[in-house]
């Protein structure tokens, strides 16, 4: 399977070269803030509405393979019409349970799947049994076999990168169909082992990864690594994991030998399913653990479904709180721009901390750029991708720039603008200016 | 009037800079003699460093700084170092060092100690921390601090340090202790409601300007008791920030006339049980 090719860089040309492609093929879940929030930027530049794909039907297309999820795809594209190829837009397949037990049911280890994109890492974790799936509780928030998850997801993605190629050759044009964002990047950001690995290899400037990345597989092996390199604060994360979900900030006093977890997960030892099954869900607000054995609990169970761990980077602050910034880069230029703070180690926007504009946090116009640059080099390293959005930690004192994570759905964001236009709108005038 | 920070970055400790290297930098620096106000920040893993790593070389170079009355031991915040990990240490050599300081702020109390505290000049002591000990409290009862005007104590709580009780915060009540204190801070406690009952009918509160008792855990019950003081009525300001009274309580605060802060109202939290002070990591 060969790579899309890049996309050529500049917003000039709209950043998505001189192809006459306007309308467009949306995969996402069909009513949620996104998919109302790009079609009516398309209703307002007076491009026709996406034709929407649901997760839902993606899946079902995609357990029957790729000649199904094929079918699907050209089906919709005949339904768009026009003479071009339409773009393809992948979009989040997040806060929808239904599809959310989809994806755990394709990632079944034990059944067959196109694994190419899936990390090493993601068959040592915890698995559930597809037709065990149906059985899971519905309930918000819990977090259920991210890894498998991941995988499901990964085993998605190869099959849509298959999917589109069969339908674009399948097309009356013939030509190569065009992802937004390219199946095989989305899979790479979304791992945040992965991105890391990939960013720091090309200079941009991630923070320290314990043992340099090397897999660290329980809390013991964590406690080892730390003492050896001397690292003693770092964030601990899902690998798979997005937003604030599954995030821990995790310090070791060598000094008394007390420890420190901030994290969104709160845990409960249920005694009604089995001795001791462990249920972990994603809390609204922050837990703060000192107690050894639960954080030990946490981090084993978290470097059992994959995890970044990387040096605990002291962050710039503003207001009495921490920030970061989140920089959405399209088309290889950076635009949207907000700063997210909280009085927590842990900045992000699902939770409810504060957003600012970037330029109230007393950031002048040196540090705005090189955050900015840094978001953009982010970007080059995906060449398949058009948008993402990039968060960026400055260090306290220095206030030079970290990235910390990349999100190739990061383009939902509330109350900010760039020249005039919300996120979803100044994408969609880049495509109907090179109409 | 020169105020200057120094400290040393996440980058710079690791790429082996030191906080002493900057210290005699600037005292090497004829910019020095005109340093009014010294704010010492993150000197490197404070969670294992105490300020021995460099309190030798500023003394050292004293009178590199003639013009200093205003000193910061600590400030740092979480994203630094957890408050109640800073460790600290003996600091009275600081102000025997520096015999016209005029203030001085420590922040973090781990192996903090301020024996034998007396100095003719200072008229501000701050200590920051999650948790003051007992020792401390006790070297702060027995200075002898002449010029002293404002004392400002977190008071924090018993996982973070505090390992003592209300007998050993009370004392500070005392009016003849510092005949000179306007400003009176015993905040971020567990037992703000305690320490506001006692303070209520303390007659200190005859020669101070303001009674500081926020970030605490302060509700009604204390609040009742300062509401009912005459002596309260005679303060020019009460800070009551960051609390846990009621809205009743908040109303009748404001419609008390008293020059009150009732800011920052915190909400109990009914899983946890239990009410934090402000400043507690």
């Amino acid at each position: 399977m060969r790579p899309q090719t890049p996309w050529p860089s500049g917003v000039e040309s709209g950043g998505l070269g001189d192809t006459g492609e306007s309308s467009m093929v949306l995969i996402g879940n069909p009513g949620n803030r996104r998919t109302a929030g790009l079609q009516a930027a398309r209703a307002r530049w007076g491009l026709p509405p996406a034709e929407v794909i649901s997760y839902v039907e993606l899946i079902h297309a995609a357990e029957q393979g790729a000649e199904a999820l094929a079918e699907l795809l050209s089906e919709r594209l005949r339904r768009v019409g026009g003479s071009g190829l339409p773009l393809l837009r992948l979009d989040a397949p997040g806060e929808d349970d239904e599809v959310e037990r989809a994806m755990i049911r394709l990632g079944d280890p034990q059944r067959p799947g196109d694994d190419r994109f899936a990390p090493p890492w993601s068959v040592h974790a915890s698995a559930i049994r597809a037709e065990a799936v149906r059985g899971l509780r519905p309930d918000k928030g819990l977090i259920r076999y991210p890894a498998q998850w991941f995988r499901g997801f990964c085993r998605l993605l190869a099959l849509c990168e298959q999917a589109g190629a069969l339908a674009g050759a399948a097309h009356s044009t013939g030509a190569a169909l065009r992802w937004i964002n390219a199946p095989a990047d989305i899979a790479q950001m979304f791992d945040k082992r992965q991105c890391q690995r990939i960013l720091a290899a090309r200079g941009v400037p991630v923070p320290r990864m314990l043992s340099l990345g090397a897999e660290i597989g329980s809390y013991a092996e964590l406690r080892a690594a730390m003492a050896a390199e001397r690292m003693n604060r770092l964030f601990i994360k899902l690998a798979s994991g997005s937003g604030a979900s599954g995030v821990i900030a995790y310090q070791f006093n060598p000094r008394n030998g007390e420890e420190r977890a901030v994290t969104t997960i709160a845990m409960e030892q249920s005694s009604d399913s089995g001795a001791g099954k462990l249920i972990l869900y994603n809390s609204k607000r922050l837990r703060r653990y000192t107690d050894h054995s639960t954080i030990r609990t946490l981090i084993d169970w978290l470097c059992g479904e994959g995890a970044q761990i990387e040096s605990w980077i002291p962050k710039a602050q503003a207001h009495g709180c921490s920030y970061d910034l989140r920089q959405l880069v399209v088309a290889g230029q950076a635009c949207h721009l907000v700063a997210r703070l909280s009085r927590s180690p842990i900045t992000n926007l699902h939770l409810r901390n504060e957003r600012m504009e970037a330029e109230q946090t007393g950031l002048g116009k040196e540090q705005l750029r090189r955050a900015a640059a840094t978001a953009e080099s982010t970007l080059a390293a995906f060449p398949g991708s058009w948008v993402a959005g990039v968060d960026v930690l400055l260090q306290a004192e220095s206030l030079s720039p970290y990235v910390v994570d990349v999100n190739p759905f990061g383009d939902l964001l509330y109350h900010v603008r760039y020249q005039g236009m919300n996120p979803y709108e100044w994408q969609m005038k880049l495509i109907r200016h090179m109409m | 009037m020169t105020q200057v920070r120094i400290s040393v970055s996440y980058e710079e400790y690791e790429n082996g800079q030191t906080i002493t290297e900057k210290i005699v930098a600037l005292a090497n620096d004829p910019g020095s003699s005109e340093v009014t106000e010294l704010i010492i920040g993150e000197w490197g893993e404070a969670y294992q460093n105490s300020p021995d790593i460099f309190l030798e070389d500023l003394i050292r170079h004293k009178d590199a700084f003639p013009q200093l009355r205003k000193l910061f031991i600590g400030d740092m915040d979480s994203e630094d170092c957890e408050v109640s990990w800073i460790v600290q240490t003996d600091l009275t050599p600081l102000l025997a060092a520096f015999p016209q300081l005029q203030s001085f702020t420590i922040k973090g109390s781990s192996n903090l100690t301020l024996p034998e505290l007396s100095h003719e000049a200072l008229q501000e002591l701050v200590i920051i921390c999650g948790g003051l000990p007992k020792l401390v409290l006790e070297q702060i009862r027995e200075a002898r601090l002449p010029e002293l005007t404002k004392l400002e104590l977190y008071l924090g709580v018993e996982d973070y340090g505090f390992d003592g009780g209300l007998e050993d915060v009370l004392p500070l009540l005392d009016a003849e202790r510092f005949p000179k204190l306007t400003y009176l801070g015993l905040k971020n406690s567990e037992l703000q409601d305690e320490i506001a009952k006692a303070a209520a009918q303390a007659p200190i509160l005859k020669q101070l300007h303001t009674l500081d008792l926020s970030q605490g855990t302060l509700t009604d019950e204390g609040a009742a008791a300062l509401l009912d003081s005459e002596l309260v009525r005679g303060l020019s300001f009460l800070d009551l920030s960051y609390h846990y009274m009621s809205d009743e309580m908040i109303k009748r605060w404001q419609d008390s006339g008293i020059s009150v802060d009732v800011s920052d109202q915190q909400e109990y939290d009914e899983d946890d049980d239990w009410r934090y002070p402000a400043l507690t990591e």
